[in-house]
């Protein structure tokens, strides 16, 4: 079957598609509420080019980010636009890859930790410069952004 | 209607079968009257970051009989907390809630149905739908001292699918098992199947 493997990272019992189903059941209504169409949080310096070794950080921590600010601050709209079930289903399975990524803490990995980290402060820090309600909404309609990152490493 | 205080449903559990999720309670007994039941769920994530919020489930809030499929709520592969409740025209009763969380990767995997059928000489196999969460692990042979097992994954159920070109004379034989992406766990393999080109199915 099918998994996610960042880098040394493998990931099983997740199905993307049922991601994509659950994000795309709430795309429109999410991304209409984002007004600010100049920024865009998950740029590509934040994406592009992340080696195998790097993916691992970087996932577990925007993953982190997602579940601790951006869902955790959004769940209000989400019972506002009935989009409850859709809005679980992506939470619930973010904290299925969340519990199953292990990223390495030896010293060797110290620069790739480092390039990782340096990718998600530039995603954090655009995210602070907003309004938080509006940062939380455009996060949130990144998700698709997130989730074509991600697919990179399903396989 | 006579009745003060609704009891709450019992003895709620659980049957899943083939990532098909059960939800059963006993039913609230009122002579005469009609009761309804909403069943609400909650995630890792709602118990862990919100635990005040809870998801009515997709079919039955209300429903009627002493049962929900809840499937269509179970969408991922954590721990499910799940309660029940009844009414009574303005009258509720207190939730009731699953002893021991729900997870599908507690769901019993059955072995799949499968249907061989000969095309002249070319072995067909149909597999039962058991929809988009299974896979099929296929095994097939030639039965004969020393031969080799060809495997094909087949994605979906419910079509016909090639699997080779029999030999006259030779009974050919195919066992199945399912494997389920979602909570990484596969079935037991069917009973063997075999079939010779002039011949019917020799069960073993």
């Amino acid at each position: 079957g099918q998994e996610f493997q960042f880098g040394p990272c493998q990931v099983e019992g997740v199905v993307l598609q049922e991601l994509w189903e659950a994000f795309q059941a709430m795309k429109d209504i999410v991304q209409a509420q984002d007004n600010i169409t100049s920024v865009q949080l998950l740029r590509k310096e934040v994406l592009q080019n992340v080696s195998e070794a790097e993916s691992c950080y970087l996932i577990h921590a925007l993953l982190e980010f997602y579940l601790n600010t951006v869902f955790k601050n959004y769940h209000h709209k989400a019972v506002e636009f009935r989009i409850l079930k859709s809005f679980s289903t992506l939470a619930n399975n973010f904290i299925v890859i969340m519990s199953k990524l292990q990223p390495s803490q030896e010293k060797e990995m110290f620069s790739v930790r480092e390039s990782a980290r340096r990718r998600f402060l530039l995603f954090q820090r655009a995210f602070k410069q907003l309004d938080r309600e509006a940062a939380v909404t455009k996060a949130f309609g990144e998700v698709d952004i997130l989730l074509t990152w991600m697919e990179n490493f399903y396989q | 209607d006579g009745v003060a205080v609704l009891p709450a449903p019992q003895n709620l559990s659980v049957q899943s079968t083939n990532m098909k999720h059960v939800l059963t309670w006993s039913p609230v007994i009122v002579p005469e009257e009609i009761i309804h039941y909403s069943v609400e769920y909650q995630g890792e994530y709602e118990s862990l970051y919100m635990s005040h919020i809870w998801i009515p489930s997709s079919w039955c809030s209300p429903t009627q009989g002493p049962e929900c499929d809840i499937t269509d709520d179970i969408t991922a592969t954590v721990p499910y907390s799940l309660r029940v409740r009844a009414t009574l025209g303005s009258l509720t009763s207190a939730w009731s809630t699953l002893k021991h969380p729900f997870n599908r990767n507690s769901t019993i995997l059955t072995p799949p149905g499968m249907e061989i059928t000969k095309d002249g000489f070319h072995l067909v196999i149909k597999l039962e739908d058991l929809g988009p969460q299974f896979e099929f692990f296929v095994a097939y042979w030639k039965r004969e001292p020393g031969a080799k097992e060809h495997v094909k994954m087949v994605r979906r159920g419910g079509i016909p699918v090639h699997l080779e070109t029999m030999e006259p004379g030779a009974a050919h034989c195919v066992k199945v098992r399912t494997f389920v992406k979602a909570i990484g766990r596969h079935s037991a393999f069917s009973q063997t199947e075999c079939v010779k080109v002039q011949g019917e199915a020799l069960p073993l």
